[in-house]
């Protein structure tokens, strides 16, 4: 297994639809129900809302990273949306947010999938990720630069 | 330290940092990689270890943080930094070190610099208290629950002790006179805050599992079973079904996305309570009153040698793992039977649950060369940490010793506790240490009481000599 193999095609959205904050946390998190990866769509949007209640994801350089651990959650899965306008998201240096990770896993996860996950924060603070992710325009592409950055 | 900072112009700075976060999937791993990239950057050498949701990876050793030159806690939960005592420590948010890890990094070796430390809160009572929270954060599934009704009970308990006790003031019956401050007083103790205890216990146990929508199921349950008599025993059994079956209400039905505000305030709260209303009254309510009335009878009638052999159990429990479950378990049947006016068990209880690090205090004086420097210095805090009814005292030095500190403290406790029995003391505040001991009726007995925990006192500290060996100064 590799860190690829949780943002599943289908997981990916080319180009949000949502204005703000709320609308993209939304959007994202019905990705999820959708493809059937939750139990309650209602109890993962309130993780994530609590989440962000904690601090802001919105981490700065465009990027936003909101998580959810849960037990609504069947099994870890990430979804990435991309915002050519950007969306405002209370982020930590004040700018818009382009790129999203939703990161969503269950209560109860294997401790090798977390470590999956977190290598994802870890790739993100470096530009040339960010930059090759932002030039990426197809689902394919986009795993494409994942796999490839992933060491 | 000195003199490497007299070479310091040719060697490289080295930090250690630690990061921890929330939900420990995310910042926690951004924060540890900005400031491996941002030291890299600034030529500085650095040792990030990641508290995340997976346990710590890269954990720091003491070599490392000998060898640092100051530390960076970035973390948005609270993280044990005793191990950091002596160093220029810069604390930090998770969102700081993702933003801006250079301004942290040249914050921290400006201060190292300048040979600055950072005061690190490193005695006993810090760390019992780093002890007590950790535990709390750890505490999981029922025993979670059951705890959280039991620290919002607490109150009640000491509100309704405390007023009867002082309602006996104008004599044990002054209060059946009506219109007397006395009676105003027991209305006060027994009428309602007493009345309060089980259904507050029931209903906060619900909470902690339902969230909102299980308190009012929760409570009303709490509140029957005190009316057929089933007291905290029905309180506990009250408490989790209508959390269990609120929780389980909530993710079994589902509404139109137009209805679902109505989910947590009518829904749920009317359904579950309904439920468990009708399930306490006709099925529950009847087996559970019988077990309570049977263990009323069988302690209000109990030899001494029963009465005995519970102090034995009760106080080697509260000594067994200090402040942990097995300690909470002793405790939350000693608390609950106050609701039903049985004050013996508190008694003993409590004081064997002060035994521990009082016995230890004294062993600490009379036999010091069984004890390190560190601990005869801990001894004196754990005399204040015993008085107060803090059992987790005696947690740093079992830490240490457990396989000759805990026996010890069981045999203190259980004859603590066997005698307070034995003697009949009783105790009707649920908490207070030695501090509750002057007000007037409060403990029933109060000489035979006191010499019940001196004996404990001493059985534990003679345990101690006998079991520890001489330490090498």
């Amino acid at each position: 297994m590799e860190l690829k193999d949780f943002i599943k095609p289908e997981f990916i959205k080319m180009e949000l639809a949502s204005q703000d904050k709320k609308g993209v946390i939304e959007e994202l998190v019905q990705v999820l129900e959708d493809n059937n990866v939750i139990f309650d769509r209602e109890i993962v949007l309130n993780g994530v809302m609590e989440r962000e209640k904690k601090g802001t994801t919105g981490v700065g350089n465009g990027v936003a990273i909101p998580h959810v651990k849960s037990n609504a959650v069947k099994k870890p899965a990430i979804v990435f949306g991309k915002s050519r306008k950007g969306i405002e998201y209370e982020s930590l240096d004040g700018k818009p947010a382009y790129l999203f990770f939703l990161i969503a896993v269950p209560e109860e996860s294997d401790n090798q999938h977390i470590k999956l996950l977190s290598t994802l924060s870890r790739m993100l603070v470096h530009e040339d990720f960010r930059e090759a992710l932002s030039k990426a325009d197809t689902p394919a592409a986009i795993r494409e630069v994942v796999r490839r950055y992933k060491k | 330290m000195k003199e490497k900072s007299l070479r310091e112009g040719t060697i490289v700075k080295k930090l250690v940092a630690t990061t921890s976060c929330p939900t420990g999937i995310a910042h926690t791993y951004m924060a540890a990689e900005s400031l491996e990239q941002a030291a890299k950057e600034l030529g500085v050498e650095i040792k990030v270890e990641t508290c995340g949701s997976v346990g710590v990876e890269n954990e720091l050793t003491e070599k490392d943080i000998v060898e640092a030159d100051a530390v960076i806690v970035a973390a948005d939960t609270n993280v044990d930094t005793n191990r950091f005592q002596g160093k220029y420590v810069v604390t930090a948010a998770t969102s700081q070190a993702i933003d801006d890890a250079k301004g942290l990094i040249k914050k921290a070796l400006q201060g190292a610099e300048e040979g600055k430390t950072t005061e690190v809160k490193g005695d006993i009572y810090s760390q019992v208290s780093d002890i007590k929270s950790a535990r709390k954060s750890e505490r999981r599934g029922p025993y979670k629950h059951l705890m959280t009704g039991v620290s919002h009970m607490i109150p009640f308990v000491v509100v309704g002790g405390l007023a009867i006790a002082i309602s006996f003031i104008f004599g044990i019956k002054a209060f059946e006179e009506e219109g007397t401050l006395a009676a105003a007083l027991m209305q006060i103790g027994g009428g309602s805050a007493f009345a309060l205890m089980v259904p507050v216990l029931a209903g906060y146990i619900a909470y902690s599992i339902a969230d909102r929508p299980g308190l009012a199921p929760g409570m009303i349950g709490g509140i029957l079973a005190n009316q057929i008599g089933a007291g905290f025993l029905g309180g506990i059994v009250a408490g989790f079904l209508a959390g269990y079956f609120t929780q389980w209400l909530k993710n079994t039905i589902k509404l139109p996305k137009s209805f679902q505000g109505l989910m947590p305030v009518l829904i749920l709260p009317f359904i579950s309570s309904l439920v468990v209303g009708l399930l306490m009254i006709y099925v529950i309510g009847q087996p559970v009153q019988a077990v309570m009335e049977g263990l009323k009878s069988w302690l209000q009638s109990m030899g001494d040698v029963n009465a005995v052999l519970l102090g034995i159990i009760l106080g080697a429990m509260m000594a067994f793992d200090m402040g942990g479950p097995v300690n909470k378990a002793a405790y939350t049947f000693g608390v609950g039977l106050l609701g039903s006016n049985i004050y013996e068990p508190m008694a003993a209880v409590m004081a064997a649950g002060m035994t521990p690090p009082l016995g230890l205090a004294l062993a600490t004086v009379l036999f010091s060369n069984r004890f390190n420097k560190q601990e005869r210095e801990a001894g004196k805090a754990a005399w204040i940490l015993g008085i107060s009814f803090i059992t987790e005292g005696a947690i740093p030095f079992a830490a240490a010793d457990p396989f000759r500190v805990i026996p010890a403290i069981m045999s203190g406790s259980a004859v603590t506790g066997a005698l307070s029995m034995l003697f009949g003391a009783s105790l009707k505040a649920p908490h207070g240490g030695i501090f509750v001991l002057p007000i007037p009726n409060v403990v029933g007995n109060l000489g035979m009481y006191v010499v019940a925990i001196l004996a404990g006192m001493i059985i534990t500290a003679v345990m101690l000599r006998i079991l520890k060996p001489k330490v090498e100064q």
